[in-house]
């Protein structure tokens, strides 16, 4: 198991040597207080999400003290990787809603794309500005050795967590000035700004307005990442929107304001593609703009992401993604997928029949670490049972080996620990394609644990990108 | 700025500020019932209910008056729509919903208000706790004016403060209704103690004890007490103030200047009398009627804002 802080001869790795003599200077009464202090903080200003099944209670993710750090060299392959999937992920959107190039190069068997759920027929033809679909993309990354990373998922919808990489870094700063005299860190809290300008710059056709008004859709109070919703509209200084807010008349859309309607150019949308629209997806939608497609594909407005977006993070396109890269761009890709069995594939399913007890079984359309099997930590009973729905179903699944995540020292009952975590850049793609130096940083705080989920007990850490 | 953010803006400060109203109309039936009088102990837990507008809801739930159902109903009660409880709750999710028209500072303190809030609730509620709970109450309500003065003076601004000072303006008003006839000359003539209680009841609900006895020198009266009421421009919660501060906030507005001069049109005719009034003018009208006007004209100001900004 690689460990970011001690190299394989016990040393502590240069740049955690200041972490870690600050650490060292921490009685635990002062640990806890600051874990008191981070805890009550992020009560107050109600950073708490829902958990699935249980929507009564707010809860808080556990944040540790401990920033997990990247140095500068570790980062730049990072941003090229991630920039470069992302722009990959995007051109391949356009290209199965319009030519179809990669199907006709035989790289993608085009049934296995058209019959998605989440491929979208209407959008066949019908090209946003700049080609961009996904503007913000969210890649999972993990690593396991000292240059190892790799792409555990991407995330093309609307990623959330980035809310954190802010509020975790605004604590950090507040509770422990010292730290970021002793460590240049690259600043994250641009990240709002460079959001705005990524999302007015891929204003629709029909703007003319050379400050385009941007709002932020979000389903409301009740979802689990709606003080995400608030903290970036605030952050950005846009309106963040409910469906009642909004109405189309001729071909626009306008939001209800106190000097009488509003015309829109962007929206920033954070709900679901079903949602939407209740004339064009579900329509018992009652938190969805009716005619908001109309004026979407008449180049009236911009929709962020792109309908139709998400098939882009579907785990059976997942596995496309290396050839992807080389098709699109004519390069090699930067980070690797980890190794992926289909088990729709009669090899691949044997193969995972036979060695299940070491492999991470997924649900093709599950999320959240939900519906999932870890071979290695599951019962006789439990995997015999799982065998039997993956023969049932093996469409539904693919199989991963259990990847030794890297772990990352953490405060557990005041002492430090080491604990397993993973990384959640977020790619911008606009005009400009970037990368905010940072991430989330997710870490999973039970002994030996492999689940990051924030709704399996996961927690967060500051993370650090080093200038130099 | 959209008409749903105005709309919760303004109700997040009118439950505030009633919320306040509540708190101080508690403490004074509380002061009230430990004063002893001729025939065991004062009760004005009746006056209590009504200037709170609160008598019918009350009495569709206890049949009698007793002082821990009217402190619960007042102070805690769900099913009531205006107890403090409600009112800061109400506020709260309100403030949830538009969280990005709010600096940090004015959200941390409604919900930090609210979080207290439900912990009392959870607690067994001893009533020697209720001047705390009204102090603390009013404490939450000067936390979250003192935040809202952070705010950016833009139209949310002054949609928050219209809604205090509308708020306000009908509580006052209200107030003054329940108990007007301490305030007419007769009363004078019955004088004694009980009419000075009277007097310190309606002073101490306006939170006004002290600041009365600054404003004005030598013997309490009742023609002091009204021109403090309802004329008096240095009194935060005379009906003078009021109006002053309603046709301000309403003439910061930055947008739709038609509809302001429109609702303003009709709140025109009270603005510009209640200069000239004296204590002497009121009384002849008929104090009762004046109020009760007064109530009338608030009310349809609410509704012309609702319809015109938030419809």
């Amino acid at each position: 198991m690689f460990d970011e802080m001690y190299s394989e001869d016990a040393q502590i790795r240069q740049h955690y040597l200041q972490v870690n003599s600050w650490l060292r200077t921490m009685s635990s009464t002062v640990i806890s207080q600051k874990n008191y202090e981070a805890e009550s903080h992020f009560k107050r200003i109600g950073i708490t999400f829902s958990v699935k099944d249980d929507d009564m209670s707010e809860r808080i993710i556990p944040f540790d003290l401990i920033p997990r750090i990247l140095t500068n060299y570790e980062w730049s392959k990072i941003e090229k990787g991630v920039i470069q999937r992302s722009k990959a992920l995007n051109a391949f959107l356009y290209d199965i809603y319009n030519n179809g190039e990669i199907f006709k190069a035989g790289i993608i068997p085009e049934e296995n794309i058209l019959k998605k759920d989440s491929y979208d027929q209407s959008m066949i033809n019908f090209s946003p500005p700049n080609k961009i679909y996904s503007p913000i993309v969210g890649v999972d990354l993990i690593r396991t050795g000292k240059d190892d990373f790799y792409v555990l998922e991407d995330n093309c919808r609307t990623p959330s967590g980035v809310s954190y990489m802010l509020e975790n870094r605004e604590i950090m700063m507040k509770m422990f000035p010292d730290l970021f005299h002793s460590n240049r860190v690259l600043r994250v809290d641009d990240y709002p700004t460079r959001l705005l300008q990524t999302l007015m710059s891929l204003a629709p056709k029909k703007c003319d307005s050379s400050v385009p008004t941007v709002v932020l859709l979000t389903p409301g109070h009740l979802n689990s990442a709606y003080y995400e919703h608030t903290f970036l509209s605030d952050q950005m200084g846009v309106e963040m929107v409910e469906a009642q807010d909004l109405f189309v008349e001729n071909d626009f859309l306008y939001m209800k304001t106190v000097d009488g309607p509003k015309k829109i150019d962007v929206v920033y949308r954070r709900i679901d593609d079903d949602y939407l629209d209740p004339l064009a997806y579900n329509p018992n939608s009652v938190i969805g703009v009716p005619g908001i497609t109309h004026v979407y594909k008449t180049g009236g407005v911009n929709i962020c992401s792109a309908p139709g977006a998400g098939i882009a993070d579907d785990k059976a396109v997942y596995i496309y993604v290396p050839e992807m890269i080389k098709f699109y761009l004519g390069e090699t890709p930067i980070l690797d997928n980890v190794q992926t069995w289909r088990c729709e594939r009669d090899d691949d399913l044997k193969y995972v029949l036979e060695n299940i007890d070491e492999l991470v079984i997924k649900e093709v359309d599950g999320s959240g670490g939900h519906g999932m099997l870890i071979g290695p930590k599951s019962s006789k009973q439990e995997i015999e049972d799982f065998s039997s729905k993956l023969k049932l179903h093996p469409e539904g699944y693919i199989a991963q080996p259990t990847l030794d995540l890297s772990s990352s020292p953490t405060l557990i009952n005041n002492e430090i620990s080491g604990r397993r975590v993973d990384l959640r850049p977020f790619c911008l793609l606009g005009e400009k394609v970037q990368l905010c130096p940072g991430g989330l940083t997710r870490v999973a705080l039970g002994k030996g644990s492999y689940v990051v989920n924030s709704s399996q007990g996961g927690g967060v850490k500051d993370t650090w990108v080093l200038a130099d | 700025m959209l008409s749903r953010t105005a709309e919760n803006l303004y109700w997040i400060s009118r439950y505030m500020e009633r919320a306040e109203t509540m708190a101080r109309l508690l403490d004074v039936g509380y002061r009230m019932s430990l004063f002893p009088n001729p025939k065991g102990y004062h009760n004005e837990w009746d006056s209590v209910l009504s200037a709170a507008g609160a008598s019918q809801g009350y009495f569709s739930k206890y049949n009698e008056i007793n002082q821990d159902n009217v402190e619960d109903y007042l102070f805690f009660d769900e099913e009531n729509p205006s107890s403090v409880y409600s009112c800061i709750s109400k506020a709260r999710n309100n403030a949830l919903l538009v969280r990005t028209a709010f600096t940090p500072e004015a959200w941390v303190a409604l919900n930090k208000s609210y979080k207290e809030m439900l912990e009392f609730k959870k607690g067994k509620f001893i009533r020697s706790d209720l001047p705390n709970f009204t102090e603390w109450t009013i404490q939450q309500v000067n936390m979250f004016r003192g935040s809202a003065n952070s705010l950016l003076r833009n139209d949310g601004y002054h949609f928050i403060f219209l809604g205090t000072f509308i708020e306000r303006a009908d509580n006052s008003a209200r107030l003054l209704d329940v108990k007007y006839f301490v305030l007419l000359p007769t009363a004078d003539y019955i004088g004694g103690n009980l009419d000075n209680l009277q007097w310190i009841i309606l002073l101490r609900s306006l939170s006004s004890f002290r600041a009365f006895r600054w404003a004005y020198e030598g013997d309490v009266t009742s023609s002091k007490i009204a021109h403090f009421f309802i004329l008096n421009n240095d009194c935060s919660r005379s009906l003078s103030f009021c109006i002053n501060n309603i046709v301000h906030h309403l003439n910061s507005l930055k947008c739709s200047p038609n509809k302001i001069s429109d609702i303003y049109s009709g709140l025109k005719g009270v603005h510009e009398t209640i200069k000239n009034e004296t204590v002497e003018s009121i009384i002849e009208y008929g104090l009762h009627e004046y109020v009760t006007n007064f109530v009338s004209k608030i009310s349809y100001l609410d509704n012309q804002i609702q319809d015109q900004f938030f419809g």
